[in-house]
């Protein structure tokens, strides 16, 4: 194994940064927005009642792991990757990577990652980090959301990847194990976008791709029927801003992101209509961004009445208008690239 | 070679934070500008959503674009980080 410093950079989202992180460490030229944009990874789901939610939540992004699996699918690239029944076997065997001079990715419950500002911290159970070194009974962290190597305690790593509840790590790792020599991305780009348009426009469940705004945007002005008090309620919707800018999207969404994936397409596949688009995928952001401060105000604010709440449902409405006729473009643009 | 940064500047990007939030009372003079504006103890502190308002309103003024939120919250920790910031992107915009 190559004993070359592990370069870390920072990354607009985790689990794309941790992926690309890897790849490029193995000398692979490819850009957080490609494994974001090839994995199709761009989506919006709206959930009003399911169980796992105890209130209506909304995703603007596809299932974790997707990203991993299916830049691995259409670039040829293989991961390796493992699970544990018990703390003891994950740390052992992430023990004898590192040793091996292996990085690997490790989810992560993103609470125990003590080295960022407590205020910063939440327990969410997908979080990615890559672990490239250990020295006594710290671990080298390469955190895409922080901005330099970080070292993080065992201690804090093993409660970090065996925590409990909803989607729990259990232990899991990857790192890659093959990457072509030859990898053509013009094809896994023309996937990825296909991909993206089907999910965005033509995915025949009614909550999900543009339908799902559509139907947040109707459900909405019914939200303070679920919720306990006013309190609650602010809290959901400030919610809205919190998983459109706050949760490593790259801001807007990921749609800022899919613009720049768009940008770097162009000029890849030689297509400078994918110029255009990714311009009008950033004004599509900046208005998801507004309207992500138009809920966050009126969620900080108390102010919470039907006719806020219709003013919310009208601003969802158009960017469900905005993001269909984006992806009918988008769609009639490659229809014929191969 | 990099502009300085200017304390006209900086006194600018106070001034437009301050109007951007509705903030009154404040002495811009008493903002410490290498003090964090997010839970510390500047004279100025702001929460999440100030931050989001303050992304856009610094946009929207200085017409630069700031995407990536991970990139967001290190740009917007200070007065001093706003500024350097906003002249970086000057300066790539003449070049």
């Amino acid at each position: 194994m190559s004993k070359t410093p592990y370069i870390h950079k920072m990354a607009a989202h985790c689990e794309s940064g941790a992926v690309t992180s890897l790849l490029n460490n193995q000398g692979l030229s490819i850009t957080e927005p490609q494994v974001f944009g090839i994995s199709s990874g761009i989506f919006f789901g709206y959930f009003h009642k399911m169980k796992a939610f105890t209130f209506p939540t909304f995703i603007v992004r596809n299932k974790p792991g997707q990203m991993r699996k299916k830049v691995a699918s259409r670039l040829g690239i293989r991961f390796h990757t493992e699970k544990f029944s018990s703390p003891e076997a994950g740390e052992k065997r992430l023990d004898e990577l590192i040793a091996q001079g292996i990085p690997v990715a490790v989810q992560v419950d993103f609470f125990y990652m003590d080295y960022l500002p407590e205020w910063e911290r939440v327990h969410i159970n997908v979080h990615f980090i890559v672990i490239v070194g250990k020295e006594g009974t710290k671990y080298l962290v390469s955190d895409g959301y922080f901005p330099n190597l970080v070292n993080l305690e065992a201690s804090s790593l093993r409660k970090a990847r065996f925590a409990g509840g909803s989607m729990s790590p259990k232990g899991f790792l990857f790192y890659p194990e093959h990457i072509p020599n030859d990898i053509r991305y013009e094809k896994a780009i023309i996937k990825g976008i296909r991909q993206a348009c089907f999910y965005m426009l033509k995915i025949p469940i009614p909550f999900l791709g543009v339908k799902g705004i559509r139907k947040m945007a109707k459900r909405i002005p019914d939200w303070p029927k679920y919720a306990r008090d006013t309190e609650h309620l602010s809290h959901e919707i400030m919610k809205i801003n919190v998983l459109l800018e706050d949760q490593g999207t790259g801001g807007a969404g990921f749609r800022f992101m899919y613009a720049t994936f768009l940008q770097q397409a162009a000029g890849i596949l030689k297509m400078p209509e994918l110029t255009e688009l990714s311009k009008q995928m950033m004004l599509i952001g900046d208005k998801w961004r507004e309207l992500s401060l138009f809920a966050a105000r009126i969620g900080k604010n108390r102010d919470l009445g039907p006719e806020r709440l219709k003013e919310l449902s009208a601003l969802l409405m158009q960017r469900a208008d905005d993001e269909e006729r984006f992806f009918k473009e988008l769609s009639r643009t490659i229809k014929n690239k191969k | 070679m990099t502009n300085p940064i200017t304390p006209e500047l900086k006194l600018e990007i106070k001034l437009l934070i301050m109007e951007t939030l509705s903030i009154t009372g404040i002495d811009p003079n008493n903002i410490d500008e290498e003090e964090p504006l997010f839970g510390g103890t500047n004279a100025l502190t702001l929460d999440s959503v100030d931050g989001l308002e303050i992304i856009m309103a610094i946009q929207r003024k200085y017409e630069v674009r700031i995407g990536d939120q991970n990139l967001a919250r290190n740009i917007i920790r200070s007065i001093n980080s706003i500024a350097e910031f906003i002249t970086e992107e000057k300066e790539k915009s003449k070049s």
